[in-house]
């Protein structure tokens, strides 16, 4: 189902992919300054990254340097404009934990570096004042969490959440995703809250923040779940009454690096969620088998997965070459025996 | 249920009917762009049987608080809690109660399923959830424990699909072991999950009930089989793989193909551990079993029509698979005992070979009969033919020649097989690969080979099959290959050429040679070396330049190789001081290049220990002999 839907959004070819590298964090200075850097930025589209293989070169969209700021960041996404010009846009956050997702997204918590979600809160509203003769707005939001595939309603406290689960016995409310009519996919169960100014849409903001799972992972800002802001505006033309109804999404999602952590390896196609998931089929009993070692002598099976993408190093040498070795070095040994006695000797000896 | 209107149950029944037609039928026609319309409404279904029955239930409970106390079951205050699970409840008769707990359960049930498939996991969870709690409420019964199992099947695909493997492991034990006690305790057919919204005509038979019963605890160990393996227990998740095939031939629910390529690649797991008598059985079995598959069609029927083409093709392709993990079994069998029996040369130690014969004698035949009958596959029809199957090769080490020989001929007979249908015109790849494993039959017999004329000849017979293959190869693509075959064959002659000299010295008195021999002795020198240079020339540049680091990969069989060839340059018999000289002068230049690549590439030092220190040693040591052939040579002139 997921992946039919990545297929369309492929095909249409509105995703645009945005590279930001962060600056070296202190740690990393002090472990190893000559090699802290390792990823550099050749132009506005490329970067150059250090792999254990060798240099390697990636094609963004765009890229931002260590040296951006977040108004550099914010400027170039004019993303905000087409929400509020009716149509639904969608901006994610992907990279492992301490790469600056949340930076980028919600800004550092002083306040002094917003990311994109407050700077966009502040133009979908400077917008609106701009053009208060024109038109009438009406802006909404629903904040959520994905944390384990289940969707939690950050508006909704978790004292608040407990309190409505005991009353309401087994139906407590749940947020899940669906299609409406006009087939735009949202969230149904979650609560919408109306905001008038940026200030209010902030203090939303913050309550959802305050609200969220978090657990201690590599930094304190970070976290296993995914956020999710959705903001609707809905703007009454008022001369001839139209009205369209545009989204913004902003996705800060949890940290990446749990891929490696099941030890997947580049070339085997499983994705975090089929990692170790069970597959039900007692059909695929025999890649359950075929898995069950890596140096299988022969695996009977033809365009199976395991022996498409499996390492299956063939040695060179044969197994018993280290038999033969032996021989040779045993006999080699004994060689050198006699030459170095036999340096006296006049005769030639082997 | 005699208080319900059964209008209205029959009304029930016919929804759930419904909902179960929606879910497996209908949902496959629905429409790409809503591919859970049929879920949808299966779901409204079930949501309004849920609510009848709970309205049933409100009325009942008035009823039996009234008048039916008397016929509740004595029951036992529960010992250790409500625990999870249940598991310490005594069991008990059918209750009201229990069956009521366990339609509502079903129903809570299959509404998870449904959720699951929609993708709405946390409401899947949620429903499987409290089908679990209902059930708490009863016994496990024969009315219950189907769903019992079922329901912890699912919440264990769910939790490890959410990579928590832990919990999945949990609920699956847990349905294992309620299904072992089970059976211990009760074992009558239990009621299957479809048969609480049923009428009376249309209850299942005891046969049907045990084979849909049965089938879910095959999917609980199979899940649990995933399970292990994620945890990395794979010892474990081969024993339930094992267990999962052993359940489908006994319940008849396979597929022959399908079930003997399992059987096969298990036994390859198990010949890689060394556990031999398991493979054996495994590839029986496969083999017994691929036979059910029926005959392949005629080359004739094939030309014909295109499905009989495809299933000519596809079954003899398995079953010439299934041929190749037999010669694998040999194979390994052969090199095993090898491993068993060499000396630190690599010849077969006389010794070891009295101790393990010795050993062998007094072997408890008893544990093994035992361990084999858990292991059994097989139903009525075929132990026997896999019985007879598995008498024809032993899993026993072979200590000496005559046993070697018949694991030997059975191995090269399995050969013919896979050559038969793995063709070289068609699979290259594949073809190549089985000539390599029965060269490697051969050395494996070799080894064993006393006599040593016919040991040589064992190694001509390994030049023969690939020597040709090795010259034919395109050697761009098929450049891997080549590699293996040049240092097989170089190692084969370079065998060959200490055999020949052995047998030469043992003739002779004195030390001398024959001129005959002499040159049989530098023709196998040469070819050695020529194999082991063509490797070495292979690593090269297009424009014909060695590279400056060696991959690793290649790294060791490089520098093997350069010292391989440089102690066959020194080796070469000659009358003639010139080519002494030369010869002396090529050995020394490929002993440098070991020692000087080391010294560029520390790394590489590791990799050839040994040889790296001889190759020093020689380096000091050739030089001198140089200079006095050099000398005498100077003098004689």
């Amino acid at each position: 189902m997921r992946k039919k839907y990545y297929n369309m959004v492929e095909d249409m070819k509105k995703i645009r992919v945005f590279c930001r590298i962060r600056p070296v964090s202190r740690t990393e200075v002090a472990q190893d300054q000559d090699e802290a850097i390792v990823v550099k930025k050749i132009d506005d589209f490329s970067v150059t990254v250090e792999t254990s293989r060798g240099q390697r070169e990636f094609q963004f969209d765009k890229v931002f340097s260590a040296a951006a700021s977040q108004e550099d960041l914010f400027h170039d996404t004019h993303l905000i404009q087409s929400a509020l010009d009716g149509y639904n846009v969608c901006i994610f956050a992907y990279g492992q934990t301490g790469s600056g997702k949340t930076f980028t997204m919600v800004g550092d918590k002083e306040q002094k570096n917003l990311g994109i979600m407050p700077r966009s809160f502040n133009a979908i509203f400077d917008f609106i004042q701009e053009n208060s003769s024109k038109f009438d707005f009406k802006v909404s939001a629903y904040m959520l969490e994905l944390y384990n595939d289940r969707l939690q309603d950050l508006f909704v406290s978790p004292a608040g959440e407990a309190h409505a689960q005991a009353q309401s016995h087994g139906q407590a409310r749940r947020v899940e995703i669906k299609r409406n009519k006009k087939g735009v996919v949202f969230a149904q169960g979650a609560e919408t809250k109306e905001a008038s100014s940026t200030q209010e849409l902030y203090a939303l903001f913050q309550q959802a923040c305050a609200n969220r799972h978090i657990s201690a992972t590599m930094n304190l800002e970070s976290s296993r779940s995914h956020l999710i802001v959705g903001i609707m505006v809905e703007s009454r033309n008022l001369t001839n009454g139209s009205v369209s109804t545009g989204k913004l999404s902003l996705v800060d999602l949890a940290g990446s690096e749990r891929a490696a952590k099941t030890g997947a390896k580049d070339h085997q196609l499983k994705s975090l969620q089929e990692a170790n998931s069970i597959n039900k089929s007692l059909s695929a009993l025999g890649d359950v088998i075929s898995a069950l070692s890596a140096e299988l002598p022969h695996v009977p099976y033809r365009n199976s997965k395991l022996t498409q993408y499996a390492t299956r190093v063939k040695a060179i040498t044969n197994n018993a070459q280290r038999n033969v070795d032996s021989k040779e070095i045993a006999q080699l040994k004994e060689v050198i025996m006699k030459l170095r006695s036999g340096q006296t000797v006049e005769e030639d000896d082997d | 249920m005699a208080s319900v209107n059964s209008s209205e149950w029959r009304a029930i029944c016919d929804k759930f009917t419904n909902a179960q037609n929606l879910t497996d039928v209908e949902s496959r026609n629905d429409p790409e762009n809503d591919p859970f319309r049929s879920k949808y409404k299966a779901r409204e279904l079930l949501r309004e049987i849920y609510c009848s029955l709970k309205s049933f239930e409100a009325g009942e409970g008035e009823e039996e608080s009234g008048g039916e106390s008397s016929e509740r079951p004595v029951e036992d205050p529960p010992e250790s809690g409500q625990g999870e699970d249940g598991l310490d409840q005594a069991f008990s008769r059918d209750s009201p109660g229990g069956l009521r707990a366990a339609k509502l359960g079903a129903v809570e049930y299959y509404l998870g399923v449904n959720h699951i498939d929609t993708e709405e996991l946390p409401a899947g969870q949620e429903h499987l959830m409290n089908c679990m709690k209902l059930l708490e409420r009863c016994r496990v019964s024969s009315d219950s424990v189907s769903l019992f199992i079922h329901v912890r099947n699912q919440l264990g695909i769910l939790w490890a699909g959410r990579d928590e493997t832990e919990m999945a492991q949990g609920f699956l034990e847990t349905a294992e072991s309620v299904y072992q006690r089970y059976m211990k305790e009760d074992g009558t057919p239990p009621t299957d999950m479809t048969e609480y919204f049923t009428t009376e005509e249309k209850l299942l038979t005891h046969q049907e009930r045990t084979k849909r019963f049965e089938l879910a605890y095959t999917h609980t160990k199979y899940y649990l089989a995933q399970v292990y393996k994620n945890l990395g227990q794979t010892e474990r998740a081969a024993t339930y793989c094992h267990s999962t095939l052993q359940r489908q031939l006994q319940l008849n629910q396979f597929s022959p193909m399908e079930w003997a390529l399992n059987a096969a690649t298990l036994s390859q797991y198990y010949i890689n551990k060394g556990r031999y008598m398991e493979g054996r059985h495994c590839l029986s079995a496969a083999t017994v079993i691929s036979g059910l598959a029926g005959e392949a069609p005629s080359e004739a029927a094939a030309e014909e029509s295109e499905t009989e083409r495809d299933r000519r093709e596809t079954l003899r392709q398995k079953r010439a698979e299934i041929a190749r993990c037999w010669i694998k079994y040999c194979l390994n069998l052969l090199h095993d005992a090898k491993k068993l029996l060499e000396d630190n040369i690599g010849e077969l130690d006389t010794d070891r070979q009295e101790e393990l014969k010795r050993a062998r004698r007094g072997e408890e035949e008893e544990e093994e009969k035992e361990r084999k009958s858990a292991l059994l596959f097989g139903s009525e029809d075929t132990f026997d033919s896999i019985a007879s199957l598995e008498e024809k090769v032993s899993s026993l080490f072979p200590l000496d020649f005559t046993e070697a020989r018949a694991v030997f001929l059975v191995g090269q007979n399995y050969v013919t097989q896979a050559k038969d249908y793995f063709l070289m015109d068609g699979y290259v790849t594949d073809h190549i690969e089985i000539l390599q494993d029965h060269s490697s039959l051969f050395r494996g017999l070799a080894f064993f080979e006393e006599d040593l004329e016919r040991r040589c000849k064992m190694h001509k017979r390994r030049v023969d099959m690939l020597e040709p293959i090795c010259n034919e190869l395109n050697a761009k693509y098929y450049l891997m290959i080549r590699r293996q075959l040049m240092f097989e064959l170089a190692e084969i002659y370079n065998e060959m050429m200490d055999l020949k000299l052995t047998l030469a010295n043992r003739q002779a008195d004195t030390q001398s040679l024959d001129n005959h021999t002499i040159k049989k002795f530098n023709h196998l020198c040469s070819a050695s070396a020529k194999y082991f240079q063509m490797f070495l020339d292979s690593l090269c540049s297009p424009e014909g330049k060695y590279p400056e680091h060696l991959e690793e990969e290649v790294l060791r069989p490089a520098l093997v190789a350069r010292f391989r060839v440089a102690r066959l340059y020194s080796r070469l018999i000659s009358s003639e001081p010139s080519v002494q000289l030369e010869n002396l002068n090529k050995s020394l230049e490929n002993y440098k290049y070991v020692v000087q690549y080391c010294e560029g590439h520390p790394e590489a030092v590791a990799t050839v220990n040994t040889e790296l220190e001889l190759s020093s040693e020689m380096v000091g040591l050739l030089p001198l002999k140089i200079n006095r052939l050099k000398a005498r040579m100077a003098l004689n002139n």
